[in-house]
């Protein structure tokens, strides 16, 4: 059974930062993709969600970019992360999400605001108590039709799972490093190694008005 | 083994979705799972665009070659604008006169490492005399630039030492960083900010490295702050002068001494595929360096050494530079003639300011269309695009030679300009 979320926008930055940090939040079973030696990377996503089971809601993604897992036969995957912390808007989101996906979340509500100006578009997430959190910044560059496979990698105490996620709609993404990151002193980011952190993104992808369809958990037989 | 996808398997890739950074890494059971999707993104991938890599060719890389199509199998009469060769020498007759005497002495190759049996007298005279044009005591010999890179930074650096790269250093420069095994970051392109801010993260043994001049943008090193900068910070300065060498400074020793600061670089390292059109490298230095390096250097003293023949063309071919150095006068009136005329044109070369010269045509879809379109018109030159470059930073590299007449670049130019209209990418 395959569960669809819809989106209005789906931002994403990828961001340099060292191994040794990507190492630390990865569980042994998994490889941070290098972009290049010693250089792992970490990508922020912040959902504007207008669809789904729970109602609509926002979520940010804080994740590490490792290998896809390739088996014979089946379709390749575009790319694969390992989300460490996932935050929502509402608590029904987030129960959901644990409950289904065994993702691991910020157990309270996040306050996410899109910032839409043409041609850029920003996500600033705060406590509930206004504390800042992240404050991403992306730009776009040409749109076109797609429909993208990605792997996500979860860990709990039941075990490793995988989901696989396609991802349809218009996309746009580049290398222009117009972007920016301000990742704040909060207990949200305490796995991350702030200041090694590029605030540079070295790539921007921006999806909109599209939908998101897991297929159902795969348990992985991981050490 | 489960059977590959049939053409109409869902599973199967799709040239556009993919390039190569999709198929490096993959987890998995068998470390032949990757083949399978890289086999069938690649057969739609030739077609489509990539026949134009490893094309052939059935004569000497002047001016004018013979390639054979990997789409149609013919043989095509094109005007050359891919190979190195800047100062048109590898097929000067006293070099080819110099490697078949050579051939005749020695026979074929060094039967040996060079480290033991595999050193020969030419070998040395090669040696002193690149040291002598590079105005340095000492110079070793390597097999390839790849090998030099590779070699030196290894031979020198190791676990716990920093290495600290522009981050569109070579990857020559990145593998000998991983065999080092030392601590390695990267400053971004050009940015001795970056690097300051990279430097006073790193504490004990630092060497930063560079290039004289970028292959894929052909932009020129920011050396002068560089150098500032590592002398700040107590750094070590290694210039990979694979591009400059013989072209750049007013003796052609490179891109450090076109900036006056030939004696502010502590390592000076050069490739003989470029200006001289040949194969190898080498490491210019202090006699104690050199000796160093001859004991440490793996990637050289576990290699044969370059081929006696080979050595004795690379000399001969040295000898032409420095009793001619108004060839680097052509090449700079050449390069100047066609960037001016790209100007005109409306083509832009982004940062250029070398004979490596980037036809940016800024869009990934259509870059193999365009290459295609310019080799049917009569060019040979290769596209680039990701991951050799990033995301929609796709281009046609232009190698400009002294060998190029204005009616060659002419013609190029007209062709080009030609093509990036009819695709849209100009006006």
């Amino acid at each position: 059974m395959k569960t669809r979320y819809g989106y209005r926008d789906a931002i994403s930055g990828f961001f340099e930062f060292p191994t040794e940090n990507a190492r630390k939040i990865l569980p042994p079973h998994l490889e941070p993709v290098e972009l290049h030696h010693g250089a792992s990377i970490f990508s922020m996503t912040a959902f504007d969600f207008t669809e789904s089971e729970v109602g609509t809601y926002g979520e940010v993604v804080m994740a590490v970019i490792v290998a896809p897992l390739v088996k014979p036969g089946e379709r390749l995957p575009k790319s694969a992360f390992y989300p460490y912390r996932v935050a929502t808007t509402t608590r029904a989101a987030r129960e959901h999400a644990i409950e289904r996906w065994h993702l691991p979340h910020w157990m309270e509500d996040i306050q996410l605001e899109f910032q839409r100006e043409g041609r850029r578009v920003g996500a600033r997430a705060r406590s509930l108590d206004g504390e800042p959190i992240a404050d991403l910044t992306i730009s776009d560059y040409s749109w076109q039709p797609v429909s993208h496979l990605y792997q996500s990698f979860m860990r709990n105490e039941q075990g490793g799972f995988l989901a696989n996620i396609v991802m349809e709609g218009s996309q746009s993404e580049h290398e222009e490093e117009t972007g920016s990151l301000v990742l704040h002193d909060h207990e949200f980011n305490r796995e991350l190694m702030i200041s090694e952190v590029s605030d540079v993104p070295f790539r921007e992808l921006w999806m909109r008005d599209g939908l998101q369809t897991f297929d159902p958990l795969i348990q992985l037989q991981v050490a | 083994m489960e059977p590959l996808p049939k053409k109409d398997d869902p599973s199967r890739t799709t040239f556009t979705d993919y390039d190569y950074s999709n198929f490096y890494y993959g987890a998995g059971d068998d470390p032949l799972n990757l083949l399978g999707p890289f086999g069938q993104w690649y057969q739609e991938a030739l077609p489509n665009g990539y026949y134009l890599y490893s094309e052939p060719l059935s004569a000497a890389p002047g001016t004018r070659v013979v390639v054979r199509n990997r789409k149609t199998g013919t043989l095509q009469e094109l005007l050359n604008l891919a190979s190195y060769n800047y100062l048109g020498i590898s097929y000067r007759d006293e070099v080819k006169e110099a490697a078949i005497e050579a051939t005749r002495k020695y026979g074929l190759g060094a039967s040996g490492s060079p480290l033991l049996s595999g050193t020969f007298d030419i070998h040395l005279e090669l040696a002193e005399a690149v040291a002598s044009f590079k105005d340095k005591p000492a110079a070793i010999l390597f097999p390839t630039g790849y090998s030099a890179n590779v070699g030196f930074i290894s031979a020198l650096m190791r676990p716990g030492d920093n290495i600290v790269c522009d981050q569109y250093a070579h990857a020559s420069i990145v593998d000998g960083a991983i065999l080092a095994k030392s601590r390695t970051t990267f400053f971004r392109h050009n940015n001795p900010m970056d690097l300051e801010r990279k430097l006073l993260k790193c504490s004990g043994k630092k060497l930063v490295v560079v290039e004289g001049v970028y292959s894929m943008d052909g932009d020129v090193c920011t050396l002068p702050e560089i150098v500032e900068v590592c002398r700040r910070h107590g750094a070590r300065v290694l210039i990979d002068e694979a591009h400059s060498t013989f072209l750049f400074g007013p003796n052609g020793r490179g891109v450090a001494e076109h900036f006056g600061l030939d004696d502010e670089i502590d390592f000076h390292l050069g490739t003989f595929s470029k200006s001289l059109g040949g194969q190898g490298g080498f490491v210019c230095g202090s006699a104690d360096l050199i000796d160093y390096v001859n004991a440490f250097g793996r990637s050289r003293f576990f290699s044969c050494n370059l081929a006696p023949p080979l050595a004795a063309g690379l000399l001969a071919g040295l000898r032409i530079v420095e009793r001619e150095p108004q060839l680097r006068t052509r090449l700079w009136s050449n390069v100047a003639y066609i960037r001016r005329r790209f100007a005109e044109e409306g083509v832009d070369i982004g940062k250029s300011a070398s004979q490596v010269m980037p036809v940016l045509v800024n869009n990934d879809a259509k870059v193999f269309s365009v290459a295609e379109k310019t080799q049917e018109r009569g060019l040979y030159i290769q596209p680039v695009t990701y991951p050799a470059v990033p995301k929609h930073k796709s281009r046609l590299r232009v190698s400009v030679s002294a060998a190029h007449t204005e009616e060659e670049l002419e013609t190029a130019v007209g062709v080009i300009a030609g093509v990036l209209r009819e695709e849209g990418i100009i006006r």
